[in-house]
């Protein structure tokens, strides 16, 4: 079942190195894009349907479209490389193992968008990616790849890496902006879109690092090559990372559209130690839970999951064994989501506490059913009342957890019946 | 009025000016939308949450009416259940963690919390978990009193000196419910303006030192006013109470929007400048330095006026127009000279660009409508042929304290008419006590040449009498309203074209042509 399109270099020893990544085809794509006008390299990136891989799941090729044209401002790139979702680690795979695979999507994202200075975010507790990344930049620059003319053509282009604090809201993109800017990392309200000012007021296409590192195989094989994978309305490759309960943990690339089940069972050995299983997360922490017969019909791409009310998210797969306790599961979720709300939107900032505390009540043996009837009912009333979705983040899968498994909340509650 | 779009709020179609957001836009026609962060001098920032706002077929459906423009067309749902639910929700989280220590708070009847808590929660608390704890009475300096717990993170404060004074004392810690307001380690809250964030809190986070405590904001009396501490001539509120048994007092002054004088804003001196109107006045007339009755002073008085030989009129840069027009005949009828000299009321660079002047009277403009001399030469001149000195509340010794002037006014005789006790009317033959700023009314103009008008806001139980009545009893020839007003218009011309009643409440730009006051 996988495939090796943004992983084919990973097993290679030493591709993070220049010479090594050349061997294996790093920047080969390059003479082709510069021989394009920018705008067909977009089309072709359009055309592959190729969709932002930071959980969004937003079209790339339409996202660089709303720049606007025509104006006297720089455009800029921002890589965001903050990779801070629960249960998410696919980025880091491509940091350490194929930098330079980046850095050729970031080439070629450039030249379509415009763009002569990009800022790559990455997460403060990346520290080994970092460097890794930071010697492949340090290389490309010493082999003419970044500078003043790219790969000897009339572009130039710099990258600058910019590490974060450590703070999960920095993924979101205008937070993420903020902290580059040198200010407390917390969201802007929208409109205005980044696309029409973003960094440093200047227009900006904020893309995930496997968005990019996509960017080199379908301008070298072109769209309907990566078409071939996926579906329809999600096509391509993804990096899943499955963790949790199961025989074989890992990082995983496979084309979109597999069954969620068949690809628990066949790629990471199914539920570990004979055990059953009580539940799917299917996209990292955020995304709403699966119960084992909706995971049954579920497939790995954006409609299956939109259709069975969860989200594809950002490929994080946990699976969850019968001896899992959701109720110290919601608590530890709520925890981290609370602990991360950057402070900004009185709803999130009181109501995540709220939560948490509600539902440590229970854990305590102090809460009563009422308390879970306002837990479900809070979910309501904070989602989407605030300037971005850390809210939702949190309240979306809570939700699912009251009420896919309330059996086990009512368990706690003082006056269970 | 400026350009107008039509919009529908909750089905109905209205008319509003374009270019202002839902907010402010709705304000002007009597439509309230509750809001803790955004402040028109401040911006937006859309941290509240509170004015959310439903826009019919609209992407998205939910907007901030703080950040939202207002649009031909727009249908803006105001009463839908699902703004109402909205509404009562955020309260709700606003209130988890607060206090609601309304009866030790100086913020109560006057609190954002309080007012909207009965206009869009009004359900009893579902907090039944422990509340966050952070710092309370915490001294900010600038005399500012900061309490954790009850801010709302509206960060009003925080923008005010990011935005405003340009300080950026004030920040934001922590995330979460974490989040507190604060200064920089060992650094403190210091600014002119500082006093701002009190007013700026929609909350009791915020409270001044100088006022918390003092009064109950439902006993006090807001009455309109002007600051008299320099020639900006910012507007104010005078906040006075007359307790059971007491005297009408004033407790604080804060600041009054005036879009062509001061804003939203005024400064921490001219904020506290009302204690000057509580303290140190002038209480009894006082004839050789001892008390009399008013009578005995007005006869001396007026004898020595109408047998002076060469009698100086000296008047103080903060009297009103009209109390100007009064003096000047009456120094006109004795054939007296007139000054106006004041240099020290002037502070040779304690002003900056915003609003604080280097003068600190509030009508040096008014001396000059009606070319009263404020120069030294003049006055000495004057003074060194005088035989009497009539001072109409100017604090000459402010700056006049060498010795030769002491014995200069020590051969003088003087008639001081003073709103407060000092070395002058000390050493005065007789005294006078006039009413001060707060207790009368009348025009002044601002160094911008602004004219306002003011009106008495407080009311003693034995007040004082105006200059004006003084000026009257020494036999001036013009103290009549009537008589003062003509003599006024032909002074200043563009006033002549206005009833009293049509003045603008935010005053008159001399410096603009006089149709632009034709009203159509």
């Amino acid at each position: 079942m996988e495939v090796r399109i943004l992983s084919r270099n990973f097993d290679i020893a030493d591709a993070h190195l220049l010479e090594v990544a050349k061997q294996h085809g790093a920047y080969a794509t390059l003479e082709k894009v510069f021989a394009m006008p920018p705008a067909d390299v977009t089309d072709e990136v359009k055309n592959s349907g190729l969709r932002g891989r930071g959980g969004a799941g937003f079209p790339a090729g339409l996202k660089w479209s709303f720049l606007p044209k025509g104006l006297d401002k720089p455009v800029y790139l921002t890589v965001n490389s903050d990779e801070s979702e629960p249960a998410t680690f696919k980025d880091r795979y491509i940091l350490t193992r194929d930098p330079h695979l980046l850095i050729e999507g970031i080439i070629i994202c450039c030249y379509a968008i415009g763009c002569h200075d990009c800022y790559i975010y990455i997460r403060g507790e990346y520290t080994t990616q970092r460097k890794a990344l930071q010697y492949a930049i340090d290389e490309a620059y010493a082999a003419g790849y970044l500078g003043e003319k790219v790969a000897g053509h009339d572009f130039k282009l710099d990258v600058t890496i910019h590490r974060g604090a450590g703070a999960y809201v920095c993924g979101e993109e205008t937070a993420l902006l903020e902290s580059i800017e040198g200010r407390k990392g917390q969201p802007r309200s929208k409109p205005p879109f980044p696309a029409v000012a973003g960094l440093y007021g200047c227009p900006t296409i904020i893309n995930n690092v496997q968005t990019i590192a996509s960017l080199p195989f379908i301008l070298a094989n072109g769209a309907a090559a990566y078409k071939a994978y996926g579906t329809e309305k999600s096509p391509g490759t993804h990096l899943f990372g499955i963790s949790g309960h199961v025989e074989k943990p890992g990082m995983y690339e496979l084309p979109l559209g597999l069954p969620l089940l068949e690809v628990i069972e066949k790629v990471a050995g199914g539920v570990w130690r004979g055990r059953k299983m009580k539940a799917v997360i299917p996209g990292g922490s955020s995304t709403p839970v699966l119960t084992p017969e909706e995971a049954a019909t579920t497939t790995l791409d954006y409609e299956s999951m939109a259709a069975h009310k969860t989200m594809f998210g950002s490929g994080g797969i946990v699976v969850l064994d019968e001896t899992v306790d959701v109720v110290k599961l919601t608590k530890n979720l709520i925890d981290f989501y609370h602990h991360e709300s950057c402070g900004q939107c009185t709803p999130c900032r009181e109501g995540l506490g709220w939560m948490l505390k509600i539902v440590k009540q229970l854990l305590r043996g102090e809460g009563t059913i009422a308390d879970i009837e306002l837990l479900r009912e809070l979910c309501d009333n904070i989602e989407m009342k605030t300037v971005c979705v850390l809210s939702a983040a949190c309240t979306m899968p809570v939700r699912s957890y009251l009420d896919k498994f309330r059996s086990e909340f009512v368990a706690y509650a003082t006056d269970r019946p | 009025m400026a350009e107008t779009v039509k919009l529908f709020v909750n089905g109905q179609e209205v008319e509003v000016e374009s270019g202002k957001n839902l907010i402010d836009a709705f304000k002007v026609i009597g439509i309230e939308i509750p809001h803790f962060c955004y402040h028109p001098a401040l911006g937006a920032d859309g941290n509240c949450r509170m004015c959310l706002v439903g826009i019919e077929d609209g992407r998205p459906p939910l907007v901030p009416a703080c950040k939202t423009p207002v649009a031909e067309g727009l249908k803006v749902q105001l009463d839908a259940e699902k703004i109402k639910k909205i509404q009562h929700d955020v309260m709700e989280l606003e209130l988890i963690n607060h206090p609601t220590d309304c009866p030790v708070c100086d913020q109560a009847g006057e609190c954002a919390l309080q007012d909207y808590y009965m206009s869009y929660d009004h359900q009893p608390s579902r907090m039944r978990v422990p509340q966050v704890l952070k710092g309370k009475k915490m001294d900010f300096g600038g005399g500012v009193i900061h309490d954790q717990e009850r801010c709302v993170l509206c960060a009003r404060c925080v923008r005010f000196t990011r935005l405003i004074t340009k300080t950026g004392e004030l920040g934001i810690v922590n995330r979460s419910d974490d989040a507190r307001v604060t200064t920089f380690p060992g650094r403190q809250l210091d600014n002119r303006y500082a006093l701002n964030v009190v007013d700026l809190c929609p909350v009791g986070a915020m409270t001044s030192k100088d006022f918390r405590f003092k009064q109950r904001a439902w006993f006090l009396t807001r009455s309109p006013g002007i600051c008299h501490g320099c020639a900006k001539g910012c507007n104010i509120y005078i906040d006075h109470n007359c307790e059971k048994g007491g005297d009408d007092r004033i407790y604080r002054f804060r600041p009054r929007h005036n879009h062509l004088v001061n804003g939203y804003f005024i400064c921490d001196t001219g904020r506290l400048s009302y204690h000057q109107e509580n303290e140190g006045r002038l209480a009894v007339t006082r004839l050789d330095g001892k008390d009399c009755t008013l009578d005995q002073a007005v006869e001396t008085a007026r004898r020595k006026v109408e047998n002076a030989r060469k009698p100086l009129f000296l008047i103080s840069p903060n009297c009103t127009i009209e109390q100007m027009i009064a003096i000047k005949a009456l120094a006109a009828a004795r054939k007296g000279k007139l000054s106006g000299y004041s240099d020290s009321y002037v502070m040779a660079g304690d002003g900056d660009d915003f609003l604080i002047q280097d003068d600190k009277s509030a009508n040096r403009a008014g001396l000059a409508a009606l070319g009263i001399d404020i120069t030294r030469e003049g006055f000495t001149q004057a003074l060194n042929e005088a035989d009497l000195l009539v001072n109409f509340n100017n604090d000459l010794l402010r700056s006049e304290t060498n010795s030769a002037f002491a014995e200069k006014l020590s051969a003088l005789t003087v008639i001081a008419v003073s709103s407060h006790d000092n070395d002058l009317t000390r050493k005065a033959t007789v005294a006078f006590p006039v009413s001060s700023y707060s207790e009368y009314g009348g025009t002044i103009i601002n160094q911008d040449q602004i004219v306002q008008r003011f009106s008495i806001a407080v009311i003693k139980n034995d007040p004082a009498p105006n200059m004006i009545e003084v000026v009257r009893l020494l036999g001036g020839p013009i103290t009549e309203e009537t008589a003062i007003t003509k003599a006024m218009r032909e002074a200043i011309p563009v006033l002549a074209g206005i009833e009293a009643t049509a003045f603008p409440t935010a005053g008159l730009n001399l410096k603009e042509k006089e149709t632009d006051h034709v009203t159509a």
